[in-house]
């Protein structure tokens, strides 16, 4: 049995209208239900482009020429409307601010499914299920102004949680949130992953937290898959990532530095407990033990 | 600048409670009634009826004195000068040349600042026990059309928000040598560009974003839309509506079909 | 706390602060008693979490916001004498959000939108233009629309319209937010170089990644007080402090901390460093 994939993109190419250039030039990826992916690359790179393709935003609501096939779920987004996809794929932009529209927290996760015509009682259960799960019960009658810039985040995410979707897809999410911000906001998401099967679908320039929490990695650049594995296998030749205008994880560096000053060195961590482990139990940690 | 909008003060007093619908019926009806009125007698009254309604929201003098500063200026105004602009009627109490102070003149000048008064303290008690958010529920409910309430909402919710980019722009320029208050009328005027087209960027590059975030909620999926939270009438608020439509009606018949002094 | 004292005279110091107290007009009290001074020519990095008064702080030296109570001098006179316009010619102040400068139709113009308001000769502002854009990397693009350009290049043009001012003092507020790496290390080049010639720069952020790489002076801010002024080797080994102060350490500096036992110094802050300490062992592979 073919098991429906949460993204099949083939040869995707698009255009915004009014532009020469091709935002999206011959994008191919895949996408399994349940995968926690971040897409990286530099700015320019189509990133951004691919979210607003996968709700059908591209090419619904944004004009431009569309060429390849996208499915969703199983659905070609070219046949579906916007609101219809949106109980599929739920999506949360850069900037909490301006995506949160209504005077209250409950009002904001409650419009979706208002627009929907979702009975009341269900509209009541799905808001509190939704800001329960992003840490926000109780916020129901704040005003998005009054919260700090992680807080409007997390209710930006709750409003896309409360349409019921089965992927959720942020373009750079951690925009605006300091270091901490960034490290509860990709722990939330990986637990989305794991406790509820969310398929998460992220971008982003930064491969620090990516790679500490994704299944797969997806490298853009100029508007096509440059390539696509497990952290591990993507993450760990730090000088092609910086080629490729992304940070890359401060271990693959340390690791790669290794390599090339240690003859017959072929380490490969890319997290902080990977290395710690792999250097202590290798020679260079015995011999600096042993020197001291 | 978000102060004039938001006056709301969160307090549990009768008038908080009631539906806001009837609070938008019943400022409607108190204005027209203070048009109709124009015995400086029946003005008062409702005045002191208003005062009553103030401190049963629970309203403190010092706030409204403050919120109302411009009105209370104006009423002044009006006092001040309503005598001079109208020499008519006896007796005369002073003149000089053309302008003749009459007693008359006098309290039609304070009749009509009262009226002013009335007006404004009236819709400032709206605005008091009556949350943004719950005024364009009403008007939605009272049939303005949910699209329109929506973007009455947003403009609302965007306020402050807007107030302070506006801020941080003016800043922003201030740090680059910008001085927004010096200079005549012209200079300023050019100053200001500096200030009005980033902020009209912002608030574009918001609207944008904006737009296909509503979209990505199904908005305008179908006309048949549900709510969360639904105003009901209580009976206490029908009570209160047919209170206040007999205060409108039976001044107004008396005066119109009676001849009343009101 | 108090930086460790070196022989200097009191020119040397262009920006001193004492007892800076601040309170917004909601009640919040920002600052709680800064004391600092900062030098001709240094690289401070003022680090920070949300809220722990960096930005206050900064806008208290180029006299956005006045001090509720202390002193804040700049190059010898107090900040309170002066208006925000005439401290501009010292303290030069690039905000994080390039978007709320920007409204000339061409980058030129924008560039000599600071100078003029400084009131130059036209020579002389033209001679600052040219080095502005040069400096920043925007020949390119000194005729286009500011608003046409990437995130990128409208932080330059933003940062070239402040230093076209020529002053003293350089802040800038989270220059790198929304840059992927090239353009990060273009932007951070560009910021090194102002400092190599002579500029004091005061670089506000919250990446730790940053600071090790470029400051050389770290002040850490947490709820409204300076905890840790030192040397970026110095504010990395307290992790504890780092943590408190809602920052987080860039993992290479993690990873020193763990590997402390074999030798490796806690103030290692570039893989680069790691490596080469890790090395003084010596060895081959297994």
């Amino acid at each position: 049995m073919i098991q429906m994939r949460a993204l099949a993109a083939q040869n995707v190419r698009f255009k915004y209208s009014g532009s020469e250039h091709w935002a999206l030039d011959g994008l191919s990826l895949d996408v399994e239900k349940g995968e926690f992916v971040s897409v990286l690359g530099c700015n320019g790179a189509g990133k951004s482009t691919l979210c607003l393709l996968l709700n059908g935003l591209i090419p619904h609501a944004i004009h431009g020429e569309l060429q390849g096939n996208v499915e969703v779920f199983g659905t070609d987004v070219t046949k579906k409307t916007v609101a219809e996809l949106s109980t599929q794929v739920g999506i949360v932009f850069q900037e909490p601010e301006s995506q949160l529209f209504c005077m209250s927290v409950e009002e904001e996760v409650a419009f979706g499914p208002e627009n929907l015509a979702v009975p009341r009682e269900e509209i009541r259960e799905r808001v509190e299920w939704a800001l329960d799960l992003v840490g926000m019960s109780g916020y129901n009658d704040r005003s998005p102004f009054s919260l700090s810039g992680g807080q409007k985040q997390r209710v930006a995410i709750a409003a896309a949680l409360s349409m019921r979707p089965e992927m959720l897809v942020l373009d750079e999410p951690a925009y605006a949130l300091d270091p901490v911000g960034r490290t509860e906001l990709y722990q939330f998401l990986r637990e989305l992953k794991v406790r509820h099967g969310m398929t998460v679908l992220l971008a982003e320039r930064d491969a620090e937290e990516a790679a500490l929490f994704s299944d797969k990695i997806v490298l853009m650049k100029d508007g096509r898959q440059v390539a696509a594995g497990t952290p591990r296998e993507m993450l760990h030749d730090p000088d092609k990532l910086r080629a490729m205008g992304i940070v890359p994880p401060q271990m693959s560096e340390v690791a790669s530095l290794l390599n090339a000053r240690l003859p017959g060195a072929n380490f490969s961590f890319i997290t902080v407990d990977e290395a710690e482990r792999a250097i202590s139990q290798s020679v260079v940690g015995r011999k600096v033990r042993r020197s001291r | 600048m978000t102060g004039f909008i938001d006056l709301y003060t969160e307090a549990d007093t009768f008038l908080h409670r009631m539906d806001p619908r009837v609070k938008i019926v019943a400022v409607l009806l108190v204005t027209i009634l203070g048009l109709v009125l124009s015995s400086l007698y029946s003005l008062l009254v409702l005045l002191a009826f208003i005062f009553v309604m103030l401190f049963l929201a629970r309203a403190t003098f010092s706030r409204t004195v403050f919120a109302l500063k411009f009105v209370i200026r104006f009423m002044v105004l009006i006092i001040l000068l309503w005598p001079i602009f109208d020499p008519s009627g006896t007796p005369v109490l002073a003149s000089l040349g053309p302008v003749k102070i009459t007693e008359p003149a006098i309290w039609r000048g304070v009749t009509s600042a009262a009226r002013v008064g009335c007006l404004a303290t009236v819709w400032y008690i709206l605005m008091f026990t009556t949350s943004q958010r719950d005024l364009v529920r009403a008007l939605v409910k009272l049939g303005l059309r949910f699209d329109f309430g929506l973007a009455l909402a947003i403009s609302l919710r965007f306020l402050p928000t807007l107030s302070a980019t506006i801020d941080s722009i003016k800043d922003a320029q201030r740090a680059r040598g910008l001085e927004l208050d010096k200079g005549g009328l012209l200079k300023r005027a050019r100053n200001y560009v500096a200030v009005l087209v980033p902020t009209i960027v912002s608030a574009l590059r918001t609207a944008d974003t904006l737009s296909l975030a509503l979209q990505s909620r199904a908005y305008g999926a179908r006309a048949d839309r549900t709510y969360l939270r639904d105003l009901r009438m209580r009976s206490a608020d029908i009570a209160a509506l047919v209170l206040l439509v007999a205060i409108f009606v039976v001044p107004t018949i008396a005066k119109y079909l009676f001849a009343a002094p009101l | 706390m108090i930086p460790a004292s070196s022989p200097s005279t009191a020119s040397d110091k262009i920006v001193s602060v004492r007892d800076l107290k601040f309170t917004y007009e909601g009640g919040i009290q920002a600052l709680k008693g800064i004391n600092l001074d900062i030098r001709r020519g240094e690289y401070v990095a003022v680090v920070g979490g949300n809220g722990s008064g960096k930005t206050t702080l900064a806008k208290n030296i180029n006299g956005l916001l006045r001090p509720t109570s202390g002193t804040v001098m700049v190059n010898g006179r107090s900040a309170s004498d002066l208006t925000v316009a005439q401290l501009a010619r010292v303290v030069g102040y690039a905000f994080q959000n390039p978007d709320h400068q920007l409204f000339c139709s061409s980058v030129v113009d924008e560039v000599r939108f600071g100078p003029q308001n400084m009131g130059f000769t036209q020579e002389d502002i033209s001679t600052k233009v040219e080095r502005a854009i040069e400096a920043m990397d925007l020949k390119g693009q000194r005729d286009q629309p500011p608003l046409s350009l990437t995130l990128g290049e409208r932080r330059r043009v933003s940062i070239a319209s402040v230093i076209a001012m020529t002053p003293e003092v350089f802040i800038v507020d989270e220059p790198t937010t929304g840059l992927d790496a090239r353009e990060t290390d273009d932007l951070m080049a560009s910021i090194d170089r102002l400092n190599q010639e002579g500029r004091t720069v005061i670089l506000i952020t919250h990446d730790m990644n940053l600071v090790a790489k470029h400051a050389r002076r770290v002040l850490v801010m947490s709820e409204g007080r300076i905890v840790l002024d030192s040397d970026p080797g110095g504010a990395f080994s307290d992790l504890e402090l780092l943590l408190q102060s809602k920052l987080v350490p860039p993992p290479v500096v993690q990873l020193a901390h763990r590997l402390s036992g074999l030798g490796v110094s806690r103030e290692t802050l570039s893989p680069g460093e790691l490596v080469s300490r890790l090395m003084l062992g010596g060895g081959e592979a297994k």
